[in-house]
């Protein structure tokens, strides 16, 4: 099913062509204030560095230098690429356990009954409300006792255990929404409560889990703090770390190569997302869902 | 045992069978949950729990980061509640900025994504150009840009400019930083617009076309379909962004230099906390901080899911 | 900078290197003798080159050695070692900024230097200003890296265009007023302030206290001046700013702290006020030439100036390997070796013998620093009492404070009145 085809009927007018061109003057404006900071920091990736600060907000350079980029890359004493390498390693092994441990979370609250289903889903949620400065030096005391400091095993074997409540949340919130006659149905076929989740519930939430997907990936990508604690070899850094090492608050910060560098990481995050937005598109419009 | 006795023991039928076969029972009624449970339960006992119970305890003491803590009682506590005025300010910045940001972030990101799922030409790139601002979250990049255009000669004064409109200095004037930093987060509405898309996706068409030949307007389909059907994502967003708005941090340190200012007008709570906690060595201050938080944001979230019941429609 | 080469098969060998090794720890050092020691420190890229390169030359002349460094910028640096130090897992080597040295000295988290003088530190001729300015409680705790002192930096070009005379050494606080007033009549062009508003500058302050015979705190840790200092003081900038010669509150209020956000950088103003090892930073985020110089002084008063160090190298409380990191921190700081790797990068060196071998290699910014720091000694007075617990708060008052009276919410008298009374509770604390 493409994009196209989701006009919803009913919503047809007598001036097509004008309601369309009104509708794309709007995005496109609304486009170019969403765009117009990143713009900006494309500009700034090939301006000169005396023209970063004084020259207020437009987006036209000066002169143009690419010089930031090479800098950029390989100007640390590591070259970014291998950043990219970790970052996109790390996210991936991250995003796998994540969207399967909260999906069996998720599954067990929204659709099984069992002893303390309340209980345990208030300390779920619990565990979304505290900041995590101050669990912050207790966690790092305790992967210290287990030796995994200076590895990415603490960014990474938590997200296996369903750690990020979010999405136990966010996929509770959509496994409801199926009907229960087709659990129901199964069940009376003799099915179990793992092929339930298995050939049901999973196949029908695909566009949860590859929301699920996408942010799990961008926000393990997009982490700092973590690896900041957690990595001290540079050879294992993640691109955050990478990206932060070119700014010093206390002296002289590589301005240039940061926006560089930030647009280039942008890229690959953007390209998950357009992957992955194909099957949260991809709705559930014409398997069955008639009721 | 008597002859009763026994033979109610061969049958299963005596109280020990009964027991254990209810006990049976149970546990076989509620394996397939705590087997699906497993390795979030595990989690959260092994990784969660301990730091979170850690934490409680230190926020008893005067932990400092670089010594042993010494446990001290409420002191903290008495403290927060008696003689901080950076607490109150941090708690009123961050009041208004969850009562400005949350309902101006969903009622974006429904609009989109609604404008969105209604297929237009080029609309993949638009849902990519709408979320391409969440992904520069924590990026340092942001301090520079976002002062670039709030400062007094950024971009917005040149734009407001045009219409004879001098404005001041948004970012660094404490009468507005906040409002720069709420725009900041409607700015970055593309996650929970992502979500709602997903949650249209899920409504089925048929719906719509049985209401249309019934000719029902698309504004009641609306008000009579959509959002019912769509309330349960609704409820997350809200509960999520509530949540995350409540422990902002990032927006607000890059933004002020972990400042918090001018005059703590962008002092968030969690900033406040991390200046106790890093800056100040009161680690076990910012630890009560932190739980009080805990509290108020669970508060929240409790009459949130109480309120569910008049609105929230689950397929049950 | 072409430091790179685009080496295919290096690139292949370290990703192989890489994702075979991240699920294990960082294996431990297999020196055959030697130590294995970590080192950590603060700043940017350039800073990391010459450090790395330095430390390089140091496992060279010391076989079996083995260092492996971290590096991050300014504001991940604390959080990070405080995190480290609570876990007992700091590294050995430990740069160090001269208010935090108060705070981890006194809480026994980093090393007394003093057993290693003479031995494996050979400092002595750094004399005995710059040795006590490291020092806390009578005890060594650092290795001064750097000479600093605070001066104000200048747009020579804005001030000669505008026709006023640029405020130069020994400048009084009176025409310092004068001359921003002038500047600001005469200003054509974006740069239409002389002045930053120092109101919230705690270093400036001090400058100012000093040469007035008070400071900003005592020996006993309490408070070295009175509300009606602190009043006068924010007066002054009420009125620089009444006169056009110092920004308004909303310019003012846009500084971080940092050189990026500094109105001289941002093209408001034609000077500001900083630290001489900034100096370098400065010039590169401006494109106009800049000229360092002292700050204003009092008439007829004392020397407002001291010599501080931009930051220090100490040792981990807890380092298993203290005798071996102090000889690192030698020869970063003594031996030319090392030192003429880090050059001037981090603060003029605090050894004369050092000093003179680096001159001649200096580029303009640079060797500007360095005669700033010659021009300066003579004139400088002794180091201040040492900050008490409760110093880095005291710092954010006065900025919280001094924007509250730029922006009107109150006077200069309430102002100095409520600096004082924050500092009683804040320094009570401690």
């Amino acid at each position: 099913m493409s994009d196209e085809a989701r006009v919803l009927p009913g919503q047809g007018s007598d001036h097509p062509y004008l309601r369309s061109a009104l509708s794309h003057c709007l995005l496109m404006a609304a486009s170019f204030v969403m765009l117009y900071p990143i713009l900006w920091m494309l500009a700034g990736s090939l301006r000169p560095a005396e023209d970063l600060f004084g020259g207020g907000a437009s987006l036209i350079p000066s002169q143009v230098t690419v010089n930031a980029y090479p800098q950029g890359w390989f100007g640390l004493q590591v070259n970014f690429g291998h950043f990219f390498l970790n970052s996109l390693l790390i996210s991936s092994l991250a995003t796998l356990g994540n969207v399967f441990a909260a999906s069996l979370a998720a599954y067990a609250f929204a659709r099984l009954k069992f002893f303390g289903r309340n209980f345990w889903f208030a300390l779920m949620l619990g565990t979304l409300m505290l900041p995590y400065h101050v669990t912050l030096i207790p966690q790092y005391v305790l992967f210290l006792n287990l030796g995994w400091i200076n590895t990415w095993l603490p960014l990474i074997v938590p997200k296996y255990f369903a750690v990020d409540a979010f999405f136990i949340f966010l996929m509770v919130q959509f496994f409801r929404g199926i009907p229960r006659e087709l659990d129901e149905a199964a069940q009376m076929d003799g099915c179990s409560p793992w092929r339930i989740y298995y050939k049901i519930i999973l196949p029908l939430s695909l566009p949860v889990l590859a929301t699920a997907a996408i942010f799990s990936f961008i926000w393990t990508w997009e982490d700092f703090f973590g690896p900041l604690i957690y990595v001290s070899d540079m050879n294992l850094y993640t691109v955050q770390l990478g990206l932060r090492s070119f700014v010093d608050s206390s002296g002289t910060s590589s301005w240039n190569e940061l926006f560089a560098m930030s647009v280039l990481s942008l890229i690959p995050i953007f390209l998950i997302f357009l992957f992955f937005q194909r099957l949260l598109i991809e709705g559930i419009a014409t398997t069955g869902m008639k009721r | 045992m008597s002859v009763s006795e026994r033979s109610a023991a061969a049958t299963g039928t005596g109280e020990s069978a009964m027991l254990a076969r209810s006990f049976r029972g149970a546990v076989r009624r509620n394996a397939p949950g705590y087997v699906f449970l497993a390795p979030w339960l595990i989690g959260f006992l092994c990784l969660t729990l301990g730091p979170a119970l850690v934490s409680l305890y230190l926020s008893f003491t005067d932990f400092d980061l670089l010594q042993a803590p010494n446990f001290v009682g409420m002191q903290n506590y008495v403290r927060m509640a008696t003689a901080d005025p950076k607490f109150i300010a941090a708690m009123r910045v961050t009041f208004l900025y969850v009562i400005l940001s949350v309902p101006l972030k969903l009622a974006f990101a429904l609009a989109v994504a609604m404008m969105l799922n209604r297929g237009l030409t080029g609309l993949p790139i638009y849902r990519a150009v709408f979320y391409l601002p969440s992904l520069l979250g924590a990026s340092v990049a942001i301090a520079v840009l976002w002062r670039q255009l709030f400062a007094a000669d950024g971009m917005i004064n040149s734009v407001l400019a045009v219409f004879g409109i001098e404005g001041p200095s948004w970012i660094s004037n404490p009468r507005y930083s906040l409002y720069t930093l709420v725009v900041l987060s409607v700015w970055q509405f593309g996650s929970p617009m992502i979500i709602f898309l997903a949650g249209l996706r899920q409504i089925p068409t048929d719906m719509y076309e049985a209401a249309s030949l019934d000719g029902a307007s698309s504004s009641r389909q609306f008000w009579k379909i959509t959002l019912p059907l769509l309330s349960p994502v609704i409820f997350f967003n809200f509960v999520i962004q509530t949540i995350e708005a409540f422990k902002a941090f990032t927006p607000a340190f890059i933004v002020s230099g972990g400042t918090g200012g001018p005059i703590n007008s962008t002092l968030f709570y969690t900033l406040y906390l991390y200046q106790e906690a890093f800056g100040n060595f009161r680690m076990g201050y910012a630890s009560a901080l932190a739980w009080v938080l805990v509290i108020i944001i669970a508060i929240f979230t409790a009459f949130s899911f109480l309120s569910t019941r008049y609105w929230v429609h689950y397929d049950e | 900078m072409s430091n790179f080469t685009m080496d295919r098969r290096r690139f292949l060998g370290a990703g192989l290197g890489v994702a075979s090794m991240p699920l294990w720890s960082s294996v431990p050092g297999f020196a055959a003798d030697g130590a294995q020691l970590r080192m950590v420190w603060w700043g940017s890229e350039e800073r990391a080159r010459r450090t790395k390169e330095a430390v390089k030359a140091f496992e060279g002349a010391n076989a079996g050695v083995t260092v492996a460094s971290e590096s991050m910028g300014w504001d991940d640096y604390w959080p990070r070692l405080a995190t480290q130090v609570a876990g007992g897992n700091a590294p050995d080597f430990i740069q160090m900024d001269y208010r935090y040295m108060f705070e981890y000295a006194r809480r026994g988290t980093i090393l007394p230097l003093d057993q290693y003088m003479g031995s494996a530190l050979k400092i002595a001729d750094f004399g005995d200003v710059n040795l006590k300015s490291c020092s806390v409680d009578g005890k060594l705790y650092g290795a001064n890296v750097g000479v600093n002192a605070f001066g104000t930096i200048v747009d020579t070009a804005a001030w000669q265009d505008a026709g006023v005379a640029a405020p130069t050494y020994g400048t009084n606080w009176e025409q310092y007023a004068e001359k921003a007033a002038a500047y600001g009549k005469a200003a054509k062009g974006k740069k239409k302030y002389a002045s930053a508003d120092g109101s919230g500058n705690e270093n400036l302050f001090e400058g100012w206290l000093i040469a007035r015979g008070k400071s900003l705190y005592k020996d006993d840790g309490s408070l070295g001046y009175e509300p009606s200092d602190a009043a006068e003081w924010f007066k002054f900038w009420a009125a620089m700013r009444k006169s056009g010669g110092c920004v308004p509150a909303d310019v003012q209020a846009l500084y971080k702290n940092t050189i990026e956000t500094s109105p001289l950088t941002l093209g408001y103003t034609a000077s500001d006020f900083g630290f001489s090892n900034q100096f370098v930073g400065f010039q590169k985020m401006n494109k106009p030439a800049l000229a360092l110089t002292a700050q204003p002084v009092v008439a007829n008063g004392k020397p407002g100036h001291y010599l501080k160090p931009s930051q220090m190298f100490s040792v981990y409380a807890k380092s298993k390997v203290p005798e071996v990191t102090a000889k690192l921190i030698n020869f970063l700081v003594r031996d030319p070796a090392g030192a003429m790797i880090l050059g001037v990068e981090r603060g003029v060196p605090a050894s004369p013998a050092i000093r003179d071998a680096l001159i001649p290699q200096l580029d303009g910014p640079s060797s500007e620093v360095v005669k700033f720091i010659s021009a300066l000694t003579p004139y400088v007075g002794p180091l201040p009492p040492a900050p008490p617990q409760g110093a880095g708060e005291m710092n954010a008052a006065l900025i919280r404070i001094s924007q509250e009276v730029a922006f009107e919410a109150s006077t200069p008298e309430a102002g100095g009145a409520s600096l004082i009374t924050e500092a009683k509770s804040v320094l009570k604390k401690g």
